[in-house]
């Protein structure tokens, strides 16, 4: 386990979030925090809101009721532009690639919030717009070799494998070098191997980089080995909230989520 | 009452009638999107492709009469003897169908998982094409339709009117189109069919249920393509009948595909899967076009009918995106 | 079989990043500026002037610019004719009112108007997408065409509603008016589209054109990993519009001479700049060029076949037209939707393999 885990040093925490569409309660009254440093899995049945928590987060949903601290500050309405900025980046449950683009261009997209240089530099390709070009591009490419993704350089994503689409949405969001990384169903429809790559990718972006990580997924063997805390879901209320031994040993999730026990 | 007031009422009147032409075209753009989520531009040009059609047979034109001359040297124009109002608008609605089928099989099957708005640009591509293939089938003149509708002021609403004005006040009574209370009629009866379609028969269950869900659909074991060449042929007849009404008004030429354009904001404002939206939609347009006409018009230099439509349908996106009788779009990730 | 790069390595990003990262594309390209520049100008004549180049040139230009908005940032706009209308009153105002201001900067400025006309018109864009959004644009279609027809300030109050272009001088040579000799017109254009050009290669392989690009693939997503909608649907309304802007100007100034915006700037032109775009390519600089090249010389050339040829009449010839443009919008959706350009890129790389089919 992570050594940040056991210092009380708190990055995110969500306060008592209401969020509802109309009549219908996504989420209600859930709070929870996410440590500098750990990985945190956020796991529930289909439509427990696990998602919209997500989409909370990132300022892409706005709750009706509760608040979200960030880095020791709270946050007022954001737009989710400027939710990035402040320091967080995604995936997405269904692959949200920019489809025509190359993988190169996806990554340095990816970059889009670090960079400055103006129009009229861009204009010219020269200066500080050719200097942070290839800065940025440096940095895209240790990301690249990292995913072991060089061959894919310079093709279109739409033309990828899954599997690929799946590792070079993971390098756009870490292109961004966010300080929380939220991956929705990062190994969704993955063979096993596929799945193991995924969880060592995961587990050294946690512990190369030290970016802290929350993330949804459904298959339970990957969740209790790379989590170091998990937060369980259903119908939008929370249900549990605790290391991996002890969510799978509470009684109200072993009845919701893993079906009623047999004993 | 004063001539003042009258005068409003006469230009809302006129703007109500004007607005019932304008549903007639949305309702065709309607069917379609809510059964294949596809932004028929060409709504419009089927509109005056079916007019053309119709007066073509009515006047027993032979088709590409030019063309063919143009080839061969010839001089034939007409067979010299046309069909009767009903043959008349059984074949052009038979050629409807054809098209229908013909768009299905050529265009739309191979569009199918497409963007939406590259469906939309693809129809732009089939409205010049119909355009160019209506004109040169049936040439391109001005031509008169008749089918029997009639025309012209109302006499009885003169004298009616002319007795609401004041005593001694100078009023001629207001000036109503019998065709346009005709056309506000049969619109009226057309969606009253096309209701009873769709909830009361087979296919007009499919067709809702492909609204409604394209996938489920297709696992229910309703044939998309079907739906499809059936909806275009609905919206090929709802055409025709716009086509009627239009060309009997103003003669069946080029500037009626232009109807389109205007029908576009009737869609935004009213929302484009409603059908009782693109009627509401095209009364307010109406009115509101005619009004703004009659009231700021003459203070910067008239024609304002051209672009008030757009630029209500502007102001109203801003505020209400999904119009006045679509869902509110929940957008999700 | 020449076409190779082998031995062609990179030893730096800078490298790799060039708008042409193969040496013999570069050399073609090299060719081909330099000819238009010192070769054409001495061959030029009236015809190949008013009825080949410079529209060619001129709705290329106006073609990148509406690939920016729709082709590189998806917004869909039916308001080309509209922009163009504003550049070119905004040139005509401009020159009117300072006779003096050089003429490239009276250009430039008609763009920058347009840009800001542009911005106000893609506000809407924001709450909007799809043809939603290409519905609200016929607004400024119909609007701006009306607002010069109808306010007498635009055209000067001239008792015909027309504006014509004064002849104006660029280095001792007129480039607008009667007497403008066609090689400075030509020329003058010319420097424009080139210019141009390379700064819409510049802005779309960078920031610009990522996040431009971001917007068009996947909107929400591009959001929420850092891309502001605000800004970039803006600073592509405003991009676009200053190139159709410049269009519109040299349209006016330099082309037609004089002007009635229902004709010259109707809903047809901007139908004309999205099938130039769409056949071209769409997201592609070089595919504004064929597309607008396409779409302007295709039917000139099918008239001078079949009226001058075969003895149709014109208005057959027309409808005929009509009938293939639309033709091959559908065909090219369906079978190429990046148009023409892709079609070569294709090409290009079969020919970098060859003799190996794969």
């Amino acid at each position: 386990m992570n050594d940040a885990v056991k210092s009380d040093n708190i990055l995110l925490e969500v306060r008592n979030i209401s969020l509802s569409f109309g009549g219908v309660t996504a989420l209600e009254d859930i709070s929870f925090d996410i440590r500098r440093g750990e990985v945190r899995a956020i796991i529930g049945p289909n439509g427990a809101g696990k998602s919209s928590m997500l989409n909370v987060i990132n300022g892409f949903y706005h709750p009706q009721q509760g608040e979200i601290w960030f880095d020791g500050k709270i946050r007022h309405h954001m737009r989710p532009h400027e939710v990035a900025k402040l320091g967080i980046a995604r995936t997405f449950q269904n692959i949200a690639l920019f489809k025509g683009m190359t993988t190169l261009d996806n990554l340095m997209t990816g970059r889009i919030i670090k960079m400055r240089a103006n129009i009229l530099w861009q204009e010219v390709w020269k200066g500080p717009a050719e200097r942070e070009e290839v800065e940025h591009r440096q940095r895209v490419e240790e990301i690249i070799d990292f995913l072991k993704i060089q061959s894919i350089r310079k093709t279109p994503v739409g033309k990828l494998p899954y599997g690929m689409q799946k590792r070079v949405e993971l390098g756009r969001a870490l292109a961004a070098e966010s300080k929380l990384l939220l991956l929705d169903e990062p190994m969704a429809g993955m063979n096993l191997e596929e799945k193991e790559d995924m969880c060592r990718f995961v587990l050294d972006v946690n512990e190369q980089f030290g970016t802290t990580i929350a993330l949804i997924e459904h298959d339970m063997g990957v969740v209790m080995d790379i989590s170091d805390r998990v937060v369980v879901l259903d119908y939008g209320k929370k249900l549990a909230d605790g290391s991996p031994d002890e969510v799978r040993n509470n009684k109200a999730v072993i009845d919701a989520y893993l079906g009623v026990s047999h004993d | 009452m004063s001539p003042d007031i009258l005068n409003t009422i006469e230009v809302i009147l006129n703007g109500l009638m004007t607005g019932v032409m304008y549903s007639l075209v949305a309702l065709g753009f309607v069917l379609i999107f809510k059964a294949s989520g596809i932004f028929n531009y060409a709504q419009g040009v089927m509109a005056l492709f079916a007019a053309l059609t119709l007066v073509g047979f009515q006047t027993g034109q032979i088709p590409f009469a030019h063309l063919i001359n143009d080839m061969f040297g010839t001089h034939y124009h007409n067979w010299g003897v046309g069909f009767n109002n009903f043959i008349a608008i059984v074949l052009t609605i038979l050629v409807m169908i054809l098209f229908a089928w013909l768009v299905e099989r050529l265009v739309l099957k191979h569009l199918v998982n497409q963007e939406p708005i590259i469906l939309f640009m693809a129809t732009i591509g089939l409205a010049f094409f119909m355009e160019g293939l209506g004109d040169l089938m049936w040439g391109a003149n001005i031509k008169t339709l008749d089918v029997g509708i009639p025309s012209g002021g109302s006499f009885w609403w003169e004298d009616v009117t002319r007795t609401w004005a004041s005593a001694g006040s100078e009023y001629y009574g207001m000036y109503i189109d019998v065709l346009d209370v005709w056309a506000a009629a049969i619109a009226v009866l057309l969606v009253v069919i096309l209701t009873l379609f769709s909830q009361y028969t087979k296919t007009g269950r499919a067709l809702r249920a492909v609204a409604d869900d394209h996938q489920a659909a297709l696992t229910v074991g309703i044939s998309l393509r079907t739906i499809w060449v059936i909806v275009w042929s609905i919206a090929g007849m709802v055409a025709l009948v716009a086509g009627i009404m239009w060309g009997s008004k103003s003669g069946v030429q080029f500037s009626l595909s232009l109807i389109a354009l205007k029908a576009l904001p009737v869609l935004i404002l009213g929302g484009f899967t409603s059908i009782p939206g693109a009627i509401v939609g095209g009364l307010i347009i109406g009115v509101g076009e005619k009004l703004f006409e009659f009231w700021i018009g003459p203070l910067v230099g008239g024609a304002t009918e051209n672009w008030f439509a757009y630029v209500l349908a502007l102001f109203f996106l801003m505020f209400r995106p999904q119009g006045l009788f679509g869902e509110r779009i929940i957008e999700r990730v | 079989m020449f076409y190779r790069e082998s031995g062609d390595f990179k030893t730096s990003y800078v490298q790799d990043q060039q708008i042409f990262p193969i040496a013999l594309d570069r050399v073609f390209v090299g060719i081909v500026i330099a000819f238009a520049f010192l070769v054409v100008p001495f061959l030029i004549d009236d015809y190949w002037e008013k009825s080949v180049l410079l529209p060619v040139l001129i709705w290329s230009l106006a073609a990148i610019g509406l690939n920016i908005l729709t082709g590189y940032c998806g917004q869909v706009s039916l308001g080309t004719g509209g922009f163009m209308a504003v550049g070119a009153y905004a040139s005509y105002k401009i020159t009117t009112a300072f006779p003096e201001l050089n003429m490239f900067i009276v250009v430039l400025l008609s763009g920058g108007v347009t840009s800001l006309v542009g911005i106000v018109f893609g506000l809407p864009s924001l709450r909007i997408k799809g043809f939603y959004l290409a519905v609200a644009t016929l607004a400024s279609q119909f609007f701006l065409v009306w607002l010069f027809n109808k306010v007498p300030w635009f055209y000067n109050y001239s008792a015909s509603g027309q504006i014509s272009a004064p002849e104006r001088l660029v280095f001792g040579v007129a480039i607008s008016g009667p007497n403008a000799p066609p090689w400075a017109t030509y020329l003058f254009c010319l420097t424009f589209v080139v210019v141009f050009a390379l700064i819409a290669k510049n802005l779309t392989r960078g920031r610009y054109g990522r996040s431009w690009m971001a917007i068009r693939d996947m909107d929400i997503a591009a959001e929420i990993i850092g891309v502001a909608p605000l800004k970039t649907k803006l600073s592509a309304f405003s991009v676009s519009s200053f190139y159709i802007g410049i269009a519109g100007a040299l349209f006016f100034l330099v082309y037609l001479g004089a002007v009635e915006p229902t004709e010259a700037f109707g809903i047809d032109k901007s139908f004309l700049v999205l099938f130039m775009i769409i056949i071209g390519g769409l997201g592609s600089i070089l595919g504004s060029f064929i597309g607008a090249a396409f779409m302007f010389l295709m039917p000139v050339l099918i008239k001078n076949v079949f009226v001058g040829g075969f003895g149709w009449s014109t208005d057959i010839v027309a409808h005929l037209i009509f009938m293939i443009v639309g033709g091959l919008i559908m065909f090219f959706l369906i079978v190429e939707p990046h148009g023409l350009a892709q079609l070569w890129r294709v090409t290009k790389e079969k020919l970098r393999l060859w003799p190996f089919p794969h």
